[in-house]
């Protein structure tokens, strides 16, 4: 069973994509900030990460950072709005596999995980 | 199944409806049709099918006059979610700047809630092409698409086999309904158009839905359709306002600037009353300051413009008077006195024919009576006056005193004002004296007008 981590500050963004994912046989994670996100980066481990990058406090591109340096062998999602393309160059070069913006169509989000999993 | 059974939880539906409807935080918009639609009595139990069919009726109309279709779509699926049992709903809605279906508002259980503003569906996705192309295949007689339909389409051998293509396409709509968990989606038609879908999941206890329920569904679509349609046409019309009133604004610019050239074009020609135009027009918007609330000024459209194009042109007539007279150096013969008084009807004549100045032309022509009617053209007096001729006629004694004629010196600024004092009453309108006077006092008549040096000071 594929490990999924879901990052976002919106808690029914967090519930939403894991019950998405869940009925697609993933064990899904939820945190609803970065410091919790790393907590369960180094307790599970997760193969995918998808990581909204506007968060309040330490946001998307410094968890990113973070989550790298715990295992750089994690794939990691960005999401985010299309208004935030700087931050998304900079989380490029930081590792990060790939993005979507929101809203989303939701065939990309499934789509997107499935392919960065093979990949 | 028995409808009968679930008329007493409509009528509960409808009296919650109603409740929110009259709810002023609902944003009733009171433009058109009868804000008091509500007011008419309902009957107060057991409405039978008939009065249900009534209602809708009557709730559509009263919907659509929702001002912000937000509050209408809010509405809408708090209804559905308080008293329908479905696991979750949705609306999605098209949206211009985006090309894209955007899921603007939603309800339902943890995790069967789409979140407002994270999904969207591109204007090919399979669901929205099944409306848009009205593919009547897989549209049930309402106009709903029911996910129970897929499948049994799905299942239908002929179809796998005859006509594969159609397979497909129930396949990839069973697939975009599946990751939106609907189990029925309502579309919102104006005229031709999708603006937007109606996404309802599945009931709470597994069941299907009721005649009753999907025909509700529709309606409420309808009005929803009917809300946007409206709030995107006052939109388009507000729109359309501002740019009209931006034209109108550099229109009237331009207009101001054309009659201040004019106005200079003939001070100009009179080498005596040099910068004239421009002090009476100052004068006159000093003087009307001290006029506000008086019951003369509400007879007019709008005052202070009237006030101040006429001011500025009250001259314009001085055009078709002879140069040898208008700058006659030396006092005037009768005969070319009554060339000069001819100035405001000439003025008059010229402005007339400009129908947004016909109020203007009334002004320049009566600027030279005088209150106890002894001036010109018409010897009117007293109220007789158009109001604003009747400044005029204090701002132009004023400059006309206080600069040099070629027949007499100029007179200081305090003898003027004594002169206009004694006249008061007489040749001058009372009120408009004392409203100079308090002008003067203020100094608002001699400063800031730029043409200081041709007063004694």
């Amino acid at each position: 069973m594929h490990k999924l981590l879901v990052v976002d500050d919106e808690h029914d963004i967090c519930d939403f994509v894991k019950n998405f994912f869940k009925d697609r046989g993933f064990q899904v994670f939820i945190a609803l900030n970065g410091e919790e996100a790393l907590s369960l980066v180094k307790k599970e481990r997760p193969e995918i990460v998808l990581l909204d990058i506007k968060m309040k406090g330490m946001d998307g591109v410094a968890a990113l950072k973070h989550i790298k340096e715990i295992d750089k062998s994690i794939k990691i999602i960005m999401v985010t709005a299309l208004e935030d393309q700087d931050k998304m160059n900079e989380a490029y070069k930081l590792g990060a596999c790939d993005y979507i913006t929101k809203p989303l169509v939701l065939d990309y989000l499934e789509q997107a995980v499935l392919k960065n999993l093979k990949g | 199944m028995s409808a009968h059974k679930k008329i007493p939880s409509w009528g509960k539906l409808q009296d919650w409806f109603v409740e929110k409807l009259m709810d002023n935080q609902g944003g009733v918009s009171p433009i058109g049709g009868n804000p008091n639609l509500f007011n008419a009595p309902l009957p107060k139990e057991g409405l039978q099918k008939q009065d249900y069919q009534s209602f809708l009726e009557a709730a559509s109309r009263t919907m659509i006059r929702f001002k912000k279709p937000e509050h209408l779509i809010k509405m809408i699926v708090k209804t559905i979610d308080e008293q329908l049992k479905v696991m979750h709903t949705a609306v999605l809605l098209y949206k211009e700047e985006k090309k894209n279906y955007i899921l603007i508002d939603s309800k339902g259980a943890t995790g069967m809630k789409i979140p407002v503003g994270f999904v969207r569906l591109t204007v090919d996705n399979p669901l929205i092409r099944v409306f848009s192309e009205k593919n009547s295949f897989f549209i049930s007689e309402t106009g709903i698409l029911n996910y129970d339909d897929i499948i049994c389409g799905l299942r239908n051998r002929n179809i796998l086999e005859l006509q594969p293509d159609l397979y497909d396409n129930l396949l990839a709509v069973k697939k975009q309904m599946d990751l939106l968990k609907a189990a029925l989606c309502v579309p919102c038609y104006f005229k031709r158009d999708l603006l937007g879908i109606l996404v309802l999941g599945e009931k709470t206890a597994g069941e299907s839905f009721s005649r009753e329920e999907m025909g509700f569904f529709v309606t409420l679509a309808n009005d929803a359709a009917m809300a946007i349609a409206n709030a995107q046409l006052i939109e388009n019309l507000q729109q359309r306002v501002e740019e009209i009133k931006e034209l109108y604004i550099n229109e009237h610019r331009i207009f101001i600037h054309t009659a201040i050239a004019l106005a200079a074009a003939i001070d100009a020609r009179d080498t005596y009353t040099h910068g004239h135009t421009e002090r009476v027009t100052n004068y006159c918007v000093s003087i009307a300051k001290e006029l506000d609330g008086v019951p003369e000024v509400s007879q007019y459209k709008d005052y202070r413009e009237t006030l101040q194009i006429a001011s500025l042109l009250h001259d314009v007539g001085k055009i078709g008077i002879p140069d040898y007279i208008l700058n006659k150096n030396g006092r005037l013969t009768p005969e070319e006195f009554e060339e000069i008084k001819k100035h405001s009807i000439i003025g008059a004549t010229i402005l007339q024919p400009i129908k947004e100045l016909s109020d203007v032309a009334k002004e320049v022509r009566s600027h030279q009576e005088c209150y106890d009617g002894s001036g010109y053209p018409d010897g009117l007096a007293g109220n007789d006056i158009p109001f604003v001729a009747r400044i005029i006629a204090v701002a132009d004694a004023f400059d006309a005193m206080t600069t040099n004629r070629p027949y007499r010196k100029k007179k200081t600024v305090e003898e003027a004002i004594q002169e206009l004092k004694a006249k008061s009453g007489t040749q001058f309108d009372p009120i408009i004296v004392s409203a100079f006077l308090l002008a003067y006092e203020k100094g608002n008549i001699l400063n800031n007008h730029g043409s200081k040096d041709n007063h004694n000071l």
